[in-house]
């Protein structure tokens, strides 16, 4: 659908948290590099395809999902997928990180695509009205750049039955996670993480509304029943950060067969909320402002002892993710703080979401086995 | 008359000086431990190379270069080991474009360009697994020494999986082999394709051009020779007397001076 | 100078002004509105990162956070700050910053700190970033006022204006002085000079500053370079290069340094300790706390006090923040080609996202406009400072043809 887009010249790329319903409703093809990079990720081959950047002197200190994306496209025959296909315009939210405005500059000078950057600056915890009003504007003219890159525009009409469609998948999948508050939890980290993909990638779409109510009704079924995502559900815990994607079902089918499971998690929670109201943009300001991401740590430790709470959660396990800065620089204060409030003991681990030459078994394996005894 | 060129290299472990002619031809050479203190080695150095020249020393521009440059007093200038080890390459075999030299401390990829002056360079970052370092630890951790090291090595065709970057996390990984029964073997080749793999990436930041030289104490080691060679996709070329290319590289400074 | 005896000397300046009576904000970004702070009757004070301070930042922060904020939580934790009422965190500019601040209020929560928050906005076009920059400022103006008791005072702002305006200028003029008679001040006095008024925005300070441009503008006048002096100066700051006049540099290597937020005594300092190099070399810097800060425009009396603050730092020169990458490699390139330049240094600090991202950028700029490249690893301790300086001697040999 993309490799089509890029063909008509109405490829855009964009970043996890942009309101991708403003292109969709333009009739635009949207591209996820860091879905790209989740996936070089699962298939093993991060540290080659990073290394496509660092040959041409990106650091191995910077994220790997920018790595991944500026590697695949400096050398897409040995990418897998042959890379993403070649975008006509680059759309960086900062709601996210603050990566994603050097990483997309670093694209276009390769792709000679043009950035938009919708900026969101990180708020403490309420949204000010300048902040909104600053955001709005930036929609604006982000409809504008839209129509007059691809000579598109939109309509209210259209913009409402995207964000109508966006809102319904968003929905379902909240349903679903929520579930996750029920003993035994019906899902499991890694399913969540892999069912994300769409509503991350294809919000605003009618393909994926189909999709999340099949989940809602396996998800509502395992409930009724009792079924557990893992056979003997012991224990309850916590995931913060994105997973180690090049070994994800390793660690967590290792832990489940342990009793372990992980109903819910910072991440996969991330991609809520709804467009809704009278005014569409209003909404889209509000919502993506307010991302987990783009609030101050105390907001992050009260969302995360929230979770704790609701989801009846025995403990947690931050993965410190070493080339994400954003979201791993507050844990080890996090760490102390969310035990001190909660109760709950937890563990901080280290490694990268890609990058696996900086993933180191053993010493997970302590971490974890030792945060585990303490449920004994 | 013929004219001459002194050059002292003082590094970390060995200080070495070389006396040369106008001809390249080795008049003099001496290679000994730096020591605690580099003024006495150099003093050493100097005396050796004045009886076994035979010549008086006070006209002859020296040139120093190494860790240690800046205490040779009677040197006109210092120069860096990279240029030095360029130029000294170059003289030996000029048709030489890509010189990787790893050491014990360090290691680095100069681009040789015209008259054997370094056209790009790339030093290892800090803490990087691509000195001899690297292979020092992991000998210790298979229980053997490091002149045994390559050649078991040489005796596997299926390297272990090495992927850290870090030392540290490198040794715990071959720990863990060890631990699921690994033959020793598999695991000294892993060690050392996991080093090339590193040193092809810092070869590549500047690009890799052959013919290449290595150069440094570990390119006595045949099993890292047979993995850099294998992923650079290129062979290798070393010199006889792979220490004393910085000395040289200095002495060809002195005698053809700024130009 | 020494760095280290650099140091110590902005150390004391301030301890005097402690001593004084005045009241100190420490702030961290180099694009913090000095105006401001004056106005409301305090001293803002740029906060470094230091080598030889104590560890402590295990704690609170992993190894992979940024070398400049780890070196600042070792400052805080040994209690090595200078003596500051308050300390002035910026929002939106990096990520390591973003989360410093966030870790500062919850373990140090009795110190006083502010922050204010930057819009990333470029090309907009309109004016939505300045209108955003203005309401910050005007709220982190109204928490002073209440936090401190100190009120904004329109005295002390006009006298702010012309202090700050005056360092700019003169510091300017020094700049492009040195692009044409390197020889004329050292570089690392020059860096001296700019650190001691962001250290102590104060008169003398700034007297003394002035005094120095006022010898050196007579240097160049008898020298009959004025002219082309004040059309490289007039070029830098409007950023068109078209209009600079050809000249004849003296002989010698003439070396950009480029980079984020590294100290520029430290690269002086390095350059001077190579056996037989001085830094009469390095003819110009693109550093923050050095052309970044010196080249952002002063602001107008006139016009309303934060209007004219957001217009300023919106201004300022090559922020990866402010200015699209492709404007700035533009007028990298364009800088060096009129300016003669030889060579560039490109400053990395450890485990720092703008700098680390820009680099490979600016040597695919270099290389088209025909000049080498060395790119520096640098962390405020200095810790790989030998090998820092075999490669910028390697540089320079390469460049003088060894």
């Amino acid at each position: 659908m993309g490799h089509q887009a890029s063909e008509e010249n109405r490829l855009t790329w964009v970043t996890s948290g942009f309101p991708v319903e403003i292109p969709v409703a333009m009739d635009l093809g949207v591209s996820y590099p860091e879905q790209y990079g989740a996936i070089v990720g699962s298939q093993k081959v991060g540290p080659e395809v990073c290394g496509y950047a660092e040959d041409i002197g990106y650091s191995q200190e910077l994220c790997s999902y920018a790595r991944v994306s500026i590697g695949s496209v400096e050398n897409p025959d040995s990418s897998p997928m042959e890379g993403l296909p070649k975008p006509q315009a680059l759309l960086a939210g900062n709601n996210i990180c603050g990566t994603v405005l050097r990483w997309y500059d670093a694209i276009s000078e390769q792709t000679g695509a043009p950035v938009f950057l919708l900026d969101t600056p990180p708020i403490e915890d309420k949204q000010p009205d300048h902040h909104k009003e600053y955001v709005l504007r930036g929609v604006d003219r982000l409809v504008e750049f839209l129509g007059t890159t691809f000579n598109k525009t939109l309509t209210e009409e259209r913009m409402q039955e995207v964000a109508d469609l966006s809102s319904k998948a968003l929905g379902l999948w909240t349903k679903s996670l929520v579930a996750c508050k029920t003993s035994p939890s019906p899902l499991n980290c890694a399913d969540r993480f892999l069912a994300m993909g769409p509503v991350v990638s294809m919000r605003g779409t009618e393909l994926i509304i189909d999709f999340y109510q099949g989940l809602w009704d396996e998800v509502e079924m395992r409930v009724k029943e009792g079924l557990g995502a893992i056979r003997e559900e012991k224990i309850r815990l916590l995931w913060d950060n994105i997973p180690p994607w090049h070994s994800i079902f390793k660690f967590f089918n290792g832990l489940a067969k342990r009793g372990v499971v992980f109903p819910a998690d910072t991440y996969t929670h991330a991609w809520s909320g709804q467009i809704e109201g009278d005014d569409l943009f209003d909404s889209v300001a509000t919502m993506y402002s307010n991302v987990y991401l783009n609030k101050g740590l105390d907001a992050k430790i009260d969302k995360m002892c929230n979770m704790i709470k609701d989801y009846n959660l025995d403990g947690f396990v931050m993965f410190s993710v070493r080339s994400c800065k954003r979201y791993s620089l507050g844990q080890l204060v996090s760490k102390e703080i969310v035990t001190e409030r909660t109760g709950v003991p937890g563990v901080v681990i280290e490694g990268d979401m890609v990058d696996s030459r900086v993933y180191n078994e053993a010493q997970i394996q302590t971490r974890v086995d030792a945060l585990l005894e303490m449920f004994m | 008359m013929s004219k001459f060129g002194i050059g002292i290299d003082i590094g970390s472990t060995t200080a070495k000086g070389l006396l040369i002619d106008s001809d390249m031809k080795v008049c003099a050479k001496h290679i000994m431990l730096t020591g605690a203190a580099a003024s006495q080695a150099i003093d050493k150095i100097l005396e050796e190379l004045e009886s076994q020249s035979g010549l008086q020393l006070d006209n002859i521009t020296i040139i120093s270069t190494g860790y240690g440059r800046a205490r040779v007093e009677n040197a006109e200038k210092s120069v860096t080991e990279i240029t030095c080890h360029s130029r000294g390459v170059h003289s030996l075999n000029p048709e030489i474009r890509l010189l990787i030299d790893v050491g014990g401390q360090d290691s680095k990829v100069i681009r040789i360009g015209k008259k054997g002056r370094p056209d790009d360079f790339e030093l290892n970052d800090k803490c990087s697994a691509g000195t001899g370092r690297f292979l020092e630890v992991m000998a210790r951790v298979l229980g053997i020494t490091i002149d045994e090291l390559g050649p078991l090595a040489l005796q596997s065709d299926s390297p272990s999986s090495i992927s850290s970057t870090c030392t540290v996390f490198a040794e715990s990984e071959v720990i863990g082999h060890i631990g699921a029964g690994a033959k020793p073997d598999d695991i000294a080749a892993g060690i050392h394709e996991s080093m090339s793999t590193k040193i092809v990436a810092l070869a590549k930041r500047v690009k890799v051009v052959p013919p290449v030289c290595v150069t440094g104490g570990v390119a006595l080691n045949p099993a890292f020779r047979h993995y850099l060679s294998k992923h650079l996709g290129t062979n290798l070329w070393i010199p006889e007397e792979p220490q004393l290319t910085g000395a040289l590289g200095a002495a060809v400074i002195a005698l053809n001076g700024k130009s | 100078m020494s760095y280290e005896g650099v140091l110590e000397q902005s150390d004391s300046g301030l301890k005097e002004l402690v001593k004084a009576g005045e009241e100190i904000i420490g702030y961290i970004y180099p694009h913090t509105p000095l105006e401001l702070f004056l106005a409301h009757g305090l001293t803002p004070s740029l906060m470094r990162a230091m080598p030889g301070i104590g560890s402590g930042f295990e704690e609170s922060l992993q190894t992979f956070a940024c070398s400049y904020i780890r070196n600042l939580y070792n400052q805080r934790v040994n209690e090595q700050l200078p003596a500051i009422t308050g300390l002035l965190f910026p929002g939106n500019t990096c990520d390591s910053l973003q989360n410093l601040t966030d870790i500062w209020k919850i373990r140090f929560s009795n110190d006083r700190t502010y922050r204010l928050t930057y819009p990333v906005t470029r090309y907009a076009n309109d004016d939505s970033a300045e209108t955003y920059l203005k309401k910050e400022l005007e709220i982190l103006s109204k928490t002073i006022e209440s936090t401190l008791s100190h009120p904004f005072s329109t005295d002390n702002y006009e006298r702010a204006v012309s202090l700050v305006r005056d360092f700019r200028l003169d510091t300017q003029f020094l700049y492009a002085a040195r692009l044409v008679d390197p020889d004329v001040l050292p570089y690392a006095e020059l860096a001296r000079l700019v650190r001691s008024f962001l250290s102590t925005p104060i008169a003398s300070v700034a007297s003394d500053i002035h005094n120095i441009s006022v010898s050196v503008k007579e240097k160049m006048e008898s020298k009959g370079l004025l002219g082309i002096i004040d059309s490289i100066l007039s070029g830098l700051q409007t950023k068109d290069l078209s209009k600079v006049e050809p000249f004849k540099p003296p002989t010698g290597s003439r070396i950009l340094v480029v980079g984020g937020m590294v100290e520029p005594q430290a690269i002086a300092t390095i350059i001077n300790g190579i056996d037989g190099i001085d830094d009469s070399i390095l003819v110009l810097d693109l550093l923050s706390f050095g052309f970044k800060s010196v080249f952002t425009p002063p602001l107008d009396k006139n016009g309303d006090p934060f209007e004219e603050m957001a217009k300023s730092i919106l201004a300022a020169p090559g922020e990866p923040t402010q200015e699209g990458l492709h404007q700035r490699m533009d007028f990298l390139k364009n800088l060096v080609e009129s300016l003669q330049i030889d060579g560039l240094i490109i400053c990395e600090q450890s485990f720092c996202d703008p700098d680390q991202f820009e680099a490979p950028s600016i040597e695919k700029a270099a290389s088209k406009a025909e000049i080498r490249t060395v790119r520096i690893p640098l962390d405020p301790e200095l810790s790989d400072r030998a090998r820092i300086e075999v490669k910028i001697q390697t540089f320079l040999e390469s460049l003088g043809n060894m």
